[in-house]
C-alpha cells in the first residue's frame, strides 16, 4: 500500500511519540493475548496423551470423560484426570493451560465458601469471585467481550455519523436545521435510562446492545463531522473541484471526505475507551450482558456488594485503569501526531 | 445580538416538545408500568409468590375488567397518547408534575428535597475544578515540555482515563472498607441528628471527600488541558510575538494579553455545567448511596415511576438548553467579536 508523504509523516510523528507508541504496542499484545485465551486460560488442557493418541480439546467438541477411561459421559474434568495420571504414574500425560479454569467454571471447596482469596496454590492468582469463579479467567474473557463490542459500536457509530454529519455539513440549509433539532432532541434524551428501560424488557444480546448503543451515540461524530464539513467546504481547493466541474458525489468522497480523516482518527480512541466504560457502567447496574458473561462491570459490582474481598475490585480497577490509560495515551499521541501546529515556547 | 437571543429562545419550545413528545411514548409503550404492578402486586397477595415479572404461563387475572378500567382512568391511560401527553403538557405548564405512582408524593416535593445535595456536591466540584485548573493549566501552557508538565500530564490523564464512580468504588474500598478512615457512603450519618454543630459540619465533610473527588475527576482533565491547550494557541500568535517583540515582558504578555482571550472557551463551559450541577451523576450516588437527583431519576426509571422520570426529564432538558444560552451569552460577553447575527 503506499501511502501519501503526509500521511508517512504523521505516521513517523506518532512514533517518536514514545508513551503513545509503547502503548499501541501493549494494547495490540492484550488483544493478540485476549484473542488466544482459550489456550492460556480454560478449563480443558492442551495436549493429553492417553493410550498411545494425543487428543486436542482445546478448540472443538467437548470431549466425554469416557474416551479417558472415566465413569461419566459428561465433560472430562481434565485437572482431576491429570491427578489421576501422576497419581497412577502412568505413561499417560497431559498439559494444562497456565490457568487451569475456565470463564464460566466455579470452583468449589467442600469445606469453604467463596470468594477465595488469591493464591499460588491453587492458581487461582487473583483469587476467585463471590460464586468461586476465576478472577483472571473472568478479566480476560471480559476484556475481549469488552474490547469489541466497543470495536463493533465504533464501527457503527462512526459510518452513521459521518454520512449524516458530511451531508448536514456540505448541504447545510433545511436539511442541517432539521437534523439539528433532532440531534439537540437524541442528545437530551438520558440515553442510558433508555438502554435500562429496554434491557430491563428484553434482555439483550451482544450484537442488540451494539444496536441499541449504536442507536444514540452517532450524535457526536455527526456533530463533529458537520463542523469540520462546514470549515472544510469553504476551502479554496473545493471551490477549485467545483469550478471543474467536479459532482458532488466527487467532492465528498474525493476531497472532503480524505481531508477530514485526521479528525475522524484522532477521535477513535477516545470513543474506544468510551466504549468500553458505557459497556462497564451497564453491566455494573446488571443491564449489559445477560449473567454467566465474563464482565468487568460485573465484577465491580460484587467487588461493591462485598468490600472485604479486596481482590475482586482491586484487580478488575487495576485492569481497567491500565488499559484505559494505554488507550488514552495512544488517543492523545495520535491527537498529537495528527495536530498540524506546532507549538511555541517561549525561552 | 437580542434578536438572536429571542430566536434561541423560541427554538427551546419545538425541542423541548420533541424531547417530551418521545419520552412520553417511550413511558407509554414499555411494560411494567404502574397498571401492570398493581396487576402484579395483586396476583402476589393472591398466591404469596414474589415475582415482578409476570410469569409466561400464569394466565389468571386477579383483578376484574372493570377494576383495570378505572386504572387506566386513573393513570390516564384509556385515552390516545397524543390527548393524554397534552393533558400532562397542560399540568405541567400550571407547575404541576403530577404524583409519583410509587410513593404516592408530589414529583415536585420529591425533586425539591433532591436538588440541594446534587447542588452541594455539583457547585462545591464546579469551585474546586476551575480554581485548580485554571491555574494548573497556565503553568502547564508555559512550561509546556518541562518535567513538570510531563509528570502532571500523566497524573492528569489517568484521573481522565478512568470514570469517576470507578474511582469511587476504589476510594470505598481502600478508604473506607480497609483503612476506615472514611464512612462507607450515605450522605450524613444515621444519629446526624443528635450531633453538635461541629460534629454536623465534621460528619459532613467526612462524607463529602471521597465523592468529591469523585465527582471532580472527570471534569478536571477535560478544564485543565482546555486551559493549556488554548493559552498554548495564543502564545503561539502574532499578538503575543509583538507584544514581547516590542519588549513586554514575558508576564505581562502572558496575564494581561494572551490569557484574557484563552478564557473564552471555559466561559463556554461554564453555561453547561447548570444542568451537570443539579443532576449530579446517577453512577457515583449509586456508588456512594447519596440520595441526590441522579439517584432519584435511575430508581424512577428502574421502578418505571414515569411521573418522576418525565418531571425530572421536564427540569433537566430545560436546564440543559438555558444553559446552552448562557453559554452563548457568556462567549458574547466576553469575546466582543462575537456578535450572533
Amino acid at each position: 500500500m503506499k501511502l501519501n508523504p503526509l500521511t508517512q509523516k504523521k505516521i513517523r510523528r506518532f512514533q517518536s511519540i514514545k508513551r503513545g507508541y509503547y502503548s499501541l504496542v501493549v494494547f495490540i499484545i492484550m488483544i493478540g493475548i485476549s484473542l488466544f485465551a482459550e489456550l492460556l486460560i480454560n478449563n480443558r488442557a492442551l495436549i493429553v496423551y492417553y493410550d498411545g493418541e494425543y487428543y486436542f480439546p482445546t478448540y472443538g467438541q467437548m470431549i466425554p470423560g469416557k474416551v479417558f477411561g472415566l465413569d461419566y459421559e459428561y465433560e472430562t474434568n481434565y485437572r482431576d484426570l491429570q491427578k489421576r495420571f501422576r497419581a497412577k504414574n502412568s505413561e499417560n500425560w497431559l498439559v494444562m493451560p497456565i490457568i487451569p479454569y475456565g470463564k464460566l467454571e466455579t470452583d468449589l471447596k467442600e469445606d469453604r465458601y467463596p470468594p477465595f482469596p488469591p493464591s499460588f496454590q491453587e492458581e487461582h492468582y487473583f483469587g476467585t469471585d463471590n460464586v468461586g469463579r476465576d478472577i483472571v479467567a473472568r478479566l480476560v474473557y471480559g476484556f475481549r467481550i469488552a474490547i469489541f463490542f466497543s470495536l463493533i459500536l465504533l464501527l457503527a457509530n462512526y459510518s452513521i455519523g459521518i454520512s449524516i454529519g458530511i451531508v448536514m455539513g456540505y448541504w447545510g440549509g433545511k436539511f442541517d436545521l432539521f437534523f439539528q433539532r433532532i440531534i439537540e432532541i437524541w442528545s437530551n434524551v438520558p440515553f442510558l435510562y433508555v438502554i435500562i428501560i429496554i434491557s430491563s424488557i428484553v434482555v439483550p444480546n451482544f450484537m442488540m446492545l451494539v444496536l441499541i448503543m449504536a442507536f444514540f451515540g452517532w450524535i457526536n461524530m455527526t456533530w463533529t463531522m458537520r463542523t469540520v464539513t462546514y470549515k472544510e467546504k469553504e476551502r479554496e481547493y473545493i471551490l477549485a473541484a467545483k469550478s471543474l466541474g467536479a459532482s458532488n458525489v466527487r467532492i465528498l468522497f474525493k476531497h472532503l471526505l480524505p481531508n477530514t480523516v485526521a479528525v475522524i482518527v484522532t477521535y477513535a480512541p477516545f470513543s474506544v475507551s468510551g466504549g468500553i466504560v458505557a459497556l462497564t457502567s451497564l453491566d455494573y447496574l446488571g443491564f449489559g450482558l445477560p449473567p454467566p458473561t465474563p464482565s468487568w462491570g460485573e465484577l465491580i459490582q460484587q467487588g461493591w456488594a462485598n468490600m472485604n474481598a479486596w481482590w475482586i475490585s482491586i484487580s478488575v480497577i487495576v485492569s481497567m485503569l491500565i488499559t484505559l490509560i494505554v488507550v488514552t495515551f495512544i488517543g492523545e499521541a495520535v491527537r498529537e501526531a495528527f495536530d498540524p501546529k506546532l507549538h511555541t515556547t517561549y525561552e | 445580538m437580542t434578536a438572536y437571543l429571542i430566536r434561541r429562545l423560541l427554538l427551546i419550545i419545538p425541542t423541548f416538545l420533541g424531547i417530551t413528545i418521545m419520552a412520553f411514548t417511550i413511558t407509554r409503550f414499555v411494560p411494567g408500568g404502574p397498571i401492570e404492578r398493581m396487576i402484579a402486586e395483586a396476583r402476589m397477595q393472591k398466591t404469596g409468590l414474589s415475582s415482578t415479572r409476570p410469569l409466561a404461563g400464569d394466565q389468571t387475572q386477579p383483578l376484574s375488567e372493570e377494576q383495570i378500567q378505572e386504572l387506566k382512568k386513573y393513570y390516564g391511560f384509556d385515552k390516545p397518547i397524543l390527548v393524554s401527553y397534552f393533558f400532562w403538557l397542560g399540568k405541567v405548564l400550571t407547575g404541576d408534575l403530577g404524583v409519583s405512582t410509587r410513593y404516592y408524593d408530589p414529583v415536585w416535593d420529591m425533586i425539591r428535597d433532591r436538588i440541594p445535595i446534587s447542588l452541594y456536591f455539583g457547585s462545591i466540584s464546579l469551585l474546586l475544578v476551575y480554581g485548580v485548573c485554571i491555574p494548573l493549566g497556565i503553568t502547564k501552557a508555559i512550561r509546556h515540555k518541562t518535567q513538570f508538565d510531563n509528570i502532571s500530564s500523566i497524573i492528569v490523564f489517568i484521573g481522565y482515563a478512568i470514570p469517576g464512580w470507578v474511582v469511587g468504588v476504589l476510594l470505598l474500598i481502600i478508604f473506607a472498607s480497609q483503612w476506615e478512615i472514611f464512612p462507607l457512603g450515605g450522605f450524613v450519618s444515621d444519629d446526624f441528628q443528635d450531633m453538635t454543630v461541629f460534629g454536623k459540619v465534621w460528619d459532613l465533610i467526612l462524607h463529602t471527600i471521597l465523592p468529591l473527588i469523585a465527582y471532580m475527576v472527570g471534569s478536571f482533565t477535560v478544564m485543565t488541558f482546555l486551559m493549556k491547550n488554548t493559552l498554548m494557541d495564543h502564545l503561539a500568535s502574532d499578538y503575543v510575538r509583538t507584544a514581547i517583540a516590542k519588549g513586554l515582558s514575558f508576564e505581562s504578555a502572558v496575564f494581561r494579553h494572551a490569557l484574557r482571550n484563552s478564557l473564552i472557551p471555559m466561559a463556554t463551559h461554564f453555561g453547561n455545567n447548570i444542568s451537570l450541577i443539579l443532576m449530579g451523576s446517577f453512577l457515583i450516588e449509586k456508588v456512594f448511596n447519596i440520595n441526590g437527583m441522579g439517584l432519584l431519576g435511575y430508581e424512577s426509571v428502574v421502578e418505571r415511576d414515569y411521573p418522576v422520570v418525565m418531571g425530572i426529564l421536564v427540569i433537566s432538558s430545560f436546564l440543559f438548553m438555558v444553559g446552552n444560552i448562557l453559554s452563548d451569552i457568556c462567549v458574547a460577553i466576553v469575546d466582543p467579536r462575537v456578535t450572533f447575527e
